[in-house]
């Protein structure tokens, strides 16, 4: 910006002057020379409200039905709250993690439910649930430090979720450069509908536990850096511990015939009680001339043997002042857990743990999108439509090593084909 | 700690500081027009965040990045 140009003329010149002190004083008090006359007070503008009606449609196996709504509270001096309830409605079928049998079968779920699977596909049970979940955030600026302290509550039938998170932001070199730490604990409940399976037992075997414990502690450090006039860029790293009752309580192994692969039994999966993950990201902000693209990387790993890298990418394009579009495309890819099996052997010695949730099984993800964000109100923004559609595909390995007989012509990884919508309506009170 | 696990360590903490390094870029404050847009955040709508996380979390054996979540669902 050339604000001392010689061909200015002297009025706007000055104007310029006036305006860039100005905006000095505003952003930057504490530069302000202790000599200087104080500032005649400013009054406080009022609070404002925010209002956030959000609906979730999603549909592959199970269908899911989510309306969320958020309210938002923010003072002037940058104090803010936001509470927030949703409902989590979901119907539909999961795979149990059984095999097909090369026949008809019917398949029973904890509920008592059964349903008949046909020959070559893999044996699913239906299952319906409703979720509610509340969740709060509070937040206080206090000079260069941000806090939140943030709250959680969810129950569904066979799952209560009630947890704490906490935050705090330094900026630091001018405003530049943010230093974040966080941590949060998860007080978990699992209580399986029909009972707890015992592990690495004949399905439908339980251990008379109603209800099982499960706690996650999680920690998180960041940093982010304004670069240019045009990027930011940040790095984070997050460290979780869980313990407890880690295992799907509906998932079952089959236990195959060496030669023949049919399954002749059945038996409960195991996971190990504790976990420990981890995981780095580094995402990056860059505004165009007017379109602003945005990248994530994360590598994640823990101790059950999963590693994974997803690198996601949103490219937003202004369509004019008050309407934009938002393609999106995320690549994911995971490698499988230790135990993961696509089922057991007879004969051979049962392992300790063992899963065969193909979400455990090494798998990719592809996630192809956009969004459309437009104000009915133009440059005044009183309120904000956006509509988002996107396709989530998972892919896996069809064969995996060790198959045999009937299950080496059926397609143990079907593609799983997520089609999913969002609606968000925000507008200010 | 494993000896990979050091390394990774290492390359998180060399990320960190070359972010620190890089902050020695100046963008004084009448040259943040864009950095202040809304838009110009890592999260830029927090409902349309949240929905990922869950539905991602549902679908996949992965957790964390940049939120604290942790979990607070049966779904997987």
């Amino acid at each position: 910006m050339q604000l001392d140009a010689p061909e200015r003329p002297r009025a706007v010149r000055a104007k310029l002057r006036t305006a860039t002190c100005l905006l000095l004083t505003a952003v930057a008090p504490r530069f302000a020379h202790a000599a200087d006359p104080p500032a005649p007070p400013v009054p406080a503008s009022p609070p404002t409200s925010q209002i956030d009606l959000t609906g979730l449609f999603y549909s592959e196996r199970i269908r899911v039905l989510e309306p969320t709504m958020r309210y938002t509270r923010t003072y002037s001096s940058g104090r803010s709250f936001f509470g927030q309830v949703s409902v989590d409605s979901v119907t539909g079928a999961s795979p149990n993690g059984t095999l097909p049998t090369g026949r008809t079968q019917t398949v029973t779920s904890a509920s008592g439910r059964s349903r008949s699977v046909s020959a070559n596909s893999i044996p699913t049970v239906n299952f319906s649930d409703t979720r509610i979940a509340l969740d709060g955030e509070w937040q206080q600026p206090v000079k260069m430090f941000a806090f939140s302290l943030g709250g959680h509550f969810s129950h569904e039938k066979d799952y209560q979720s009630e947890g704490v998170t906490g935050r705090v932001a330094i900026d630091l070199n001018h405003k530049l450069t943010t230093l974040s730490l966080g941590g949060g604990y998860n007080n978990d409940v699992v209580s399986p509908v029909g009972g707890t399976s015992v592990g690495m037992a004949p399905y439908g075997e339980l251990t008379g536990a109603a209800s099982n414990p499960k706690h996650v502690k999680t920690a998180l450090v960041g940093v982010s850096q304004v670069l240019s006039r045009k990027w930011l860029v940040g790095v984070s790293a997050s460290l979780s511990s869980e313990d407890g009752y880690l295992t799907d309580p509906y998932k079952a192994l089959s236990i195959i015939d060496a030669t023949t692969g049919i399954p002749l039994a059945q038996v409960s999966e195991q996971r190990p009680d504790t976990r420990q993950r981890r995981s780095v990201q580094g995402d990056s902000v860059y505004h165009f001339t007017s379109n602003i693209l945005y990248l994530s990387y994360r590598r994640y790993w823990d101790d059950w043997g999963i590693g994974s890298h997803t690198i996601d990418a949103r490219y937003r394009l202004p369509v004019t002042s008050a309407a934009f579009v938002e393609p999106h495309v995320r690549f994911y890819t995971q490698t499988a857990a230790d135990f993961y099996r696509f089922g057991l052997v007879q004969g051979a010695p049962l392992p300790q743990y063992a899963t065969s949730d193909y979400r455990m099984a090494g798998l990719q993800s592809v996630t192809l999108g956009a969004t459309i964000g437009f104000a009915p109100g133009g440059r005044r923004r009183t309120s904000e439509w956006t509509v988002r559609a996107e396709y989530v595909g998972q892919f896996g390995d069809s064969s995996p090593p060790g198959t045999v007989g009937v299950q080496t012509r059926i397609d143990l990884f079907p593609a799983v084909n997520v089609f999913s919508m969002v609606v968000n309506y925000r507008f200010n009170r | 700690m494993k000896n990979h696990q050091r390394r990774r360590l290492r390359s998180v903490v060399a990320l960190i500081l070359c972010s620190g390094a890089a902050g020695c870029a100046t963008v004084k404050p009448w040259d943040r027009d864009l950095l202040a847009k809304p838009e110009m955040q890592f999260v830029t709508c927090a409902q349309l965040h949240a929905i990922d996380e869950h539905v991602y979390f549902s679908k996949e054996a992965s957790l964390g990045g940049s939120s604290l979540a942790g979990g607070g669902c049966g779904c997987n």
